[in-house]
């Protein structure tokens, strides 16, 4: 790995250049999702009381650490390239490097994440499952599916740079359509049209992420066989596509940047 | 593939240059294929050239010939549309003046970040951070932010950076267009040091002082294709008759104004009589000028001058030609131009002596003189050194 050190260098980088003169630094990228999610969780927990689920906060939070991940990397990885410009006319590295150490700085946030969480959630649930081994699997194919989006994000903002703003807009319906308040089986109308079920499980590639690592982190409950190939399936095909729309619009960034 | 080596094959590459240059999804949706047609630039129209190992190789031509271009598909950064382009070994670029990566970040950081997207490792950098910081004579700035740089000092650093990674090919852009001349000629030296040590240069430049110091090849460049390749003196020659013939002639200072006698054509020619606008210095060069009056001019005089680039007066002279009625061609010899390297003015100017408005000068054509090893300034007054004779220690005390 002759570009391990640049990989490091890159991700220093990214983690600095945000929040680079602020007092408290690299620790707003905790801050900003914790606020997130303390205000949903007061907001669904105690006013709207929509849920009858046990420790409704620790459900919340444990499937929104999922999608704040996969928004957030997404939106800082889209125009990492462009931002990024300078490098990329002056000198020939592997572009990759950019989005990847993008998602890579939101994949710590997420690990950080997970590491708050999983004790809260092992105390009060009073057990540890043998299911949580199953853990780094999932955010391994999680990061996979998000570094594929990623690259191909980037690279398409790069040559048509409205692809940053029509990502930021789709992501509010697409959180709300994300199973993340509630389970599917849950949502109310479902248990009377299944089939409405198996569309909000199945056709949003987030959805069964979201679904694994809540029941994994809540309820210490292994996703079921169809559920883990799906999330290889989904995981392998979007690191694919992404590598593969890298290398072919790749090609000329230093000229459209 | 040797180390140091560096291979174009056939190398094209075109750019299309659009009026506005992001595209839009609106305008690959809306406007397919309705849009401004982009206008294509041939940056390099199938190159083919080697670089040995351990040579130092100049590049010049006007700006937009491919110069950067060129550079650019060497090390990597943009491909080619066909053909081959390859360097043997480990590249540094230096494109685009200065080591601004991050503006936010010290110069140390960024030592650390230009390094590794050069593909060094950490030890690999750690060895050489002092050298680097040393060469830049940044001192306490070197932790310090460097949006807070000047250009020259950004410019120190990307070069100290550059010259001190140890690459088998160092493929260097305009870098001596800022910073002041002792730093230069350090740069030169170390330039000099690393070529001994083998490495292969490309250097590109506007500057042919520089490309003399260090090069033994020169590449001049136009529309994307080799024009010369061959020893430096000859090029520089062939590029200043290159840019002269593209200026084209003489221009008038005063367009749109007439007055009662002014001078119509004013060209610089060879000793056969050939237009030309770059010399060597000790060149016979002549100037011929047209004069027109609208009337019958009594006491026509004409006056040309010799200015350096800044504008000094090199030199004046005017003549007193009489009676002038209609056109008159008038040839100035200079038997020997004593003229060192540089770009000049000669202006012409005619008047009436008796006429109420004086005289002015009303043409102006460029004269490029090549540069020389033997001597630096505007005059030319090369001689030869002898040495008169010699006296021990103890007679000269005495």
């Amino acid at each position: 790995m002759r570009y391990r050190f640049l990989f490091e260098q890159m991700v220093r980088r990214e983690l600095r250049q945000k929040y680079k003169g602020s007092a408290l630094g690299v620790v707003w990228y905790l801050i900003n999702p914790i606020v997130l999610m303390g205000a949903y969780a007061l907001v669904f927990s105690v006013l709207l009381k929509v849920a009858t689920v046990p420790d409704y906060p620790l459900f919340l939070i444990a499937g929104m650490i999922v999608w704040v991940f996969f928004s957030q990397a997404l939106l800082s990885a889209a125009p990492s390239l462009v931002t990024n410009a300078p490098l990329v006319r002056k000198v020939r590295f592997p572009r990759e490097a950019i989005p990847a150490s993008a998602a890579a700085v939101q994949l710590a946030t997420f690990l950080v994440m997970i590491v708050l969480l999983l004790p809260v959630e092992l105390i009060v649930r009073g057990s540890a499952d043998p299911a949580l081994l199953l853990l780094p699997l999932i955010v391994a194919l999680l990061f996979c599916f998000v570094l594929g989006l990623s690259l191909a994000l980037s690279v398409l903002h790069a040559h048509y740079r409205d692809v940053e703003p029509v990502l930021a807009a789709a992501l509010l319906p697409w959180f709300f359509v994300t199973p993340i308040f509630l389970r599917v089986d849950d949502i109310p109308g479902v248990s009377s049209r299944p089939w409405l079920g198996d569309l909000l499980q199945w056709a949003n590639p987030i959805t069964p992420f979201v679904d694994a690592t809540r029941e994994l982190l809540y309820a210490g409950a292994a996703p079921s066989v169809g559920e883990m190939l799906y999330l290889v399936g989904v995981g392998g095909a979007a690191l694919a596509l992404g590598l593969l729309a890298f290398r072919r619009l790749g090609r000329d960034l230093a000229v459209v940047l | 593939m040797r180390t140091g080596e560096i291979v174009l094959e056939h190398a094209t590459r075109t750019f299309k240059v659009r009026p506005d240059r992001s595209r839009t999804l609106k305008e690959l949706f809306v406007n397919r294929g309705h849009g401004s047609e982009p206008t294509v630039v041939r940056a390099l129209d199938d190159v083919t050239l080697t670089v040995e190992p351990g040579e130092a190789v100049g590049m010049v031509g006007r700006n937009g010939a491919g110069k950067t271009s060129t550079l650019r598909c060497l090390a990597g950064i943009v491909p080619l549309d066909s053909g081959r382009a390859e360097c043997g070994g480990r590249i540094v670029s230096l494109i685009e003046l200065g080591a601004g990566f991050g503006p936010d970040f010290s110069g140390r950081e960024n030592i650390y970040l230009n390094g590794a997207l050069h593909g060094f490792e950490k030890h690999e950098i750690e060895e050489r951070v002092e050298r680097i910081i040393e060469f830049s004579e940044l001192g306490d700035f070197i932790d310090v932010p460097i949006r807070t740089y000047s250009a020259g000092m950004e410019l120190r650093l990307g070069f100290s950076i550059a010259a001190h990674l140890d690459a088998d090919v160092m493929l260097i852009d305009e870098i001596l267009a800022v910073g002041d001349e002792s730093f230069q000629r350090k740069c030169l030296a170390r330039i000099s040091e690393r070529m001994e040590a083998g490495a292969t240069l490309v250097l590109v430049s506007h500057d042919p002082s520089a490309i003399e110091r260090v090069c033994e090849r020169l590449i001049v460049l136009d529309h994307g294709q080799v024009q010369f390749d061959g020893g430096v003196a000859e090029g520089l020659l062939f590029y200043h008759r290159l840019l002269g013939t593209e200026e084209g002639g003489s221009r008038s200072l005063r367009p749109g104004e007439r007055a009662t006698l002014e001078i119509l054509e004013l060209e610089l020619q060879d000793a056969d009589g050939r237009r030309r606008s770059a010399f060597r210095p000790g060149e016979p060069m002549r100037v011929r000028l047209a004069a027109g009056s609208v009337q019958p001019a009594e006491r026509a005089v004409l006056a040309l001058e010799v200015r350096d680039e800044r504008g000094g007066l090199c030199f004046r002279t005017d003549t007193t030609l009489g009676e002038v009625s209609g056109q008159v061609d008038v040839l100035f010899e200079v038997p020997r131009l004593n003229l060192l390297g540089g770009d000049y003015d000669v202006v012409a100017g005619a008047y009436d002596q008796d006429a109420p408005e004086g005289g002015r000068l009303s043409r102006v054509t460029r004269l490029s003189v090549a540069r020389t090893l033997e001597g630096e300034g505007i005059a030319d007054l090369r001689g030869s050194w002898v040495v008169a004779g010699q006296r021990s220690p103890e007679e000269a005390l005495r």
